[in-house]
């Protein structure tokens, strides 16, 4: 285990890395979403004309 | 404490709200950009909070913004109001202030641009004007910051003070006087219940509106009676309602002008404006010019400056994915892993961010546009296009918001007050090119169409628009009949663009295209990476044909055989397009396994340049993201309307790139 672990190590701490970016990217996403901000319309949610309603 | 800012359109609300509170909202020189409250804290004072309200000339709940600003100020009783106005149109503007006079409310004249009527040759008597009005004024410049720390100080103490306006008996003497003070006796009981002045509640109830009369409650033989002085009014002015109490404010606005204020000269920025106008908005020149200029913006865009600094990342980016790529083999990580950043992440993360600059690039000019007053000009120019095909020309603010994004755009149709106007903008607004859609056409073009690539690209926009166009005139005679709504708009003076708004707009453009690409594109390609490397048992496949994405796509692409493309990876890439527009360029990336920089080379096996055109025209029409058909579901409230909106736009985006293809096909072109 232990020699399985040392063989692998990069791999093993590079997958955790990504991994750890996409999930801390779709809990963010949730909770924007939850907060009413995942508008992802690339615009600024400033100056949308719509910003109250997703921003309540 | 909480201070509304009230005032006409395009009358510097929002450059005032910016220096009261140090915030950085977007100043749009085109009337209208403020369709929602925004809130800020005003800077330098504690629990201090001015509210942005839109642009309003009247305080009748017609308009989406009208309703906004009145529920505010009825409903969220701020503490003080602000009310701006053009000091280089005074008489216009306080027809506003009379009415907020009206309500009552401790309030401070802000006499906005007092620079240029002084460079102008005007003069002002604040003091009398102040005396006229019963209410303190403070002269300012709020693009210059000129006059905003005495305006705070004296709003502070207006509503500290309870300093209500004096009162101006501004209907004078005669039947508009009688009738009003009469109602204002009728329902004074009821208009203190709601909390409402009941002079404004009694020139509200004269004007009609039925909103203020069911927050009063009145009975039967109140409103009888009132409905008795009101015509007894009508009879004796010889005039209508409406007409009699507008009379009354003009009538006072004139008197207390003509004592007060030295009218200022045709300012040389109006001057220049009326000649600019002359060619740009004339009745030949202008669609040709507008044309012109949006070809040089295109040309400049995606064959010179944006292209160039596009390159330039790219190769930034093929460089950095190098160096990954030679990292990870010296460190002997697992094939699957490695494959997972550099063919996953690297080339779909990577393929999108690439054409971040010519997202910039063409941000930079088109704010130059807005910010000039061009912008308005356009919606001038095209509102007897769009009356012809039925649409109001306050569809027109909706349809350039969907240039940058259909969300927005979407959203921003609720400023149409008519029904039909504004499910037909919808229906429509999609049509409008995107810029979430511009990595795929810069993608496309700079592969099949180098030489004619502004022509393309401006085409495009062109097709969206003739699409959207046409999806209107048919949508008119069958389903929406009907007459559009009248459309006022107010054309700004031409200025020089400020360098703040330009780069404020581009770093707003550049930060959420950078967030999009690291959040939603970077699972997308995580996802796309994932399912074209297993199969359905989840081993790992030799060849990506073998793959779980490969059986999906293969199962779609049937579909769009007729169009020219039926590789299942381009069938794939339109689906995830579904999440968002730049996912097609990232799954395009992730399926080929090619870096950003030879992304362009590796579609000539993919496509001829027909097939391209057909792929292009397909993605223009095709639904937009998921983000878009949520907004339109919320704006239709109707789940069977957007489904019918989606395949509607699916079905024109699939029989157009259809006959395109086919037509290219019979004429031999390849």
């Amino acid at each position: 285990m232990l020699a399985f672990l040392k063989d692998n190590l990069s791999t093993i701490i590079i997958s955790a890395v990504v991994l750890a970016v996409v999930i801390l990217i779709i809990i963010n996403m949730r909770k924007d979403k939850k907060a009413g901000k995942a508008c992802s319309c690339g615009s600024e949610c400033g100056s949308c004309p719509g910003s109250s309603v997703c921003h309540k | 404490m909480i201070f509304a800012l009230v005032g006409n359109q395009n009358c510097g609300k929002t450059t005032l709200f910016n220096q009261l509170t140090g915030s950085n909202q977007h100043v749009g020189n085109f009337p209208g950009v403020t369709v929602d409250q925004k809130i800020g804290e005003i800077r330098s004072v504690k629990n201090c909070s001015v509210v942005d309200l839109p642009g309003i000339y009247s305080i009748r709940p017609y308009t989406n913004e009208e309703i906004i600003t009145r529920n505010f100020i009825l409903e969220n009783k701020p503490d003080g109001m602000i009310n701006i106005i053009d000091a280089t149109n005074i008489e216009r503007n306080l027809y506003l202030t009379l009415q907020l006079i009206e309500m009552n409310i401790p309030m401070v004249l802000a006499f906005n641009m007092m620079d240029e009527v002084r460079g102008n040759g005007g003069t002002i008597n604040i003091a009398g004007m102040s005396q006229d009005l019963g209410i303190p004024i403070v002269p300012i410049s709020a693009a210059k910051n000129e006059g905003i720390d005495e305006l705070i100080d004296k709003m502070l103490s207006t509503a500290k003070n309870r300093v209500y306006p004096k009162k101006v008996d501004f209907c004078g003497a005669g039947p508009v006087h009688r009738c009003i003070h009469a109602i204002s006796h009728i329902i004074e009981d009821h208009a203190d219940n709601c909390g409402m002045s009941s002079r404004f509640a009694a020139t509200k109830i004269i004007e009609g509106d039925e909103d203020i009369i069911s927050r009063l409650e009145l009975n039967q033989n109140e409103l009888d009676t009132i409905e008795h002085s009101v015509i007894e009014m009508e009879t004796n002015h010889d005039m209508d309602r409406n007409a009699a109490l507008a009379d009354m404010r003009y009538t006072f606005i004139e008197r207390i002008c003509a004592r007060s204020v030295v009218k200022c000269k045709e300012s040389k920025e109006h001057l220049r404006s009326v000649k600019i106008d002359n060619i740009l908005t004339g009745k030949y020149l202008a669609i040709p010019i507008f044309l012109g200029i949006m070809f040089s913006i295109f040309w400049l865009t995606f064959s010179i400056i944006g292209a160039y600094l596009s390159d330039l990342l790219a190769m930034g980016i093929t460089g950095l994915s190098d160096l990954a790529d030679t990292g990870l083999t010296i460190y002997g990580i697992n094939p699957v892993v490695h494959g997972l950043l550099i063919d996953g992440v690297f080339a779909g993360v990577g393929s999108v961010l690439s054409f971040l600059p010519i997202i910039v690039t063409l941000f930079f000019f088109l704010s130059i546009l807005e910010d000039t007053g061009y912008m308005a000009r356009v919606a001038y120019v095209m509102d007897k296009l769009m009356r012809k095909i039925g649409l109001s020309g306050r569809s027109i603010v909706p349809m350039l918001i969907g240039f940058g994004c259909t969300v927005p755009a979407v959203m921003a149709t609720r400023t149409l007050s008519s029904e039909r106007d504004r499910k037909m903008t919808i229906l429509l607004t999609p049509f409008m090119s995107c810029s979430a859609k511009i990595p795929i056409y810069a993608l496309f073009t700079a592969a099949f169409f180098t030489e004619y690539q502004a022509i393309v690209m401006i085409g495009l926009y062109i097709a969206g628009i003739a699409a959207g166009i046409i999806a209107a005139l048919i949508s008119r005679r069958t389903f929406l009949h009907g007459n559009p709504v009248p459309f006022v708009m107010e054309l700004p003076n031409y200025r020089f663009p400020s360098f703040k708004s330009v780069i404020i707009l581009m770093w707003e453009k550049a930060r959420d295209f950078l967030v999009k690409a690291f959040t939603v594109i970077f699972v997308a390609s995580v996802i796309i990476w994932f399912l074209q490397t297993f199969d359905s048992r989840l081993n790992v496949v030799a060849n990506s044909t073998d793959s779980l994405l490969a059986v999906i796509g293969k199962f779609i692409s049937p579909v769009f055989e007729p169009l020219g493309f039926d590789d299942w990876r381009v069938s794939t890439a339109l689906i995830t397009g579904f999440t968002a527009k730049e996912a097609v360029v990232s799954t395009m990336g992730v399926l080929t396994g090619t870096a950003a920089a030879e992304l362009s080379t590796t579609l000539s096996s993919l496509f001829t340049p027909v097939t391209a055109l057909s792929f292009l025209v397909f993605t223009l029409l095709y639904t937009p993201c998921v983000a878009a058909v949520a907004a339109i579901r919320r704006e239709l409230n109707s789940g069977i309307q957007t489904i019918a909106v989606v395949i509607a736009q699916c079905g024109i985006a699939w029989v157009v790139a259809f006959l395109l293809y086919q037509l290219c096909s019979l004429v031999n072109l390849t």
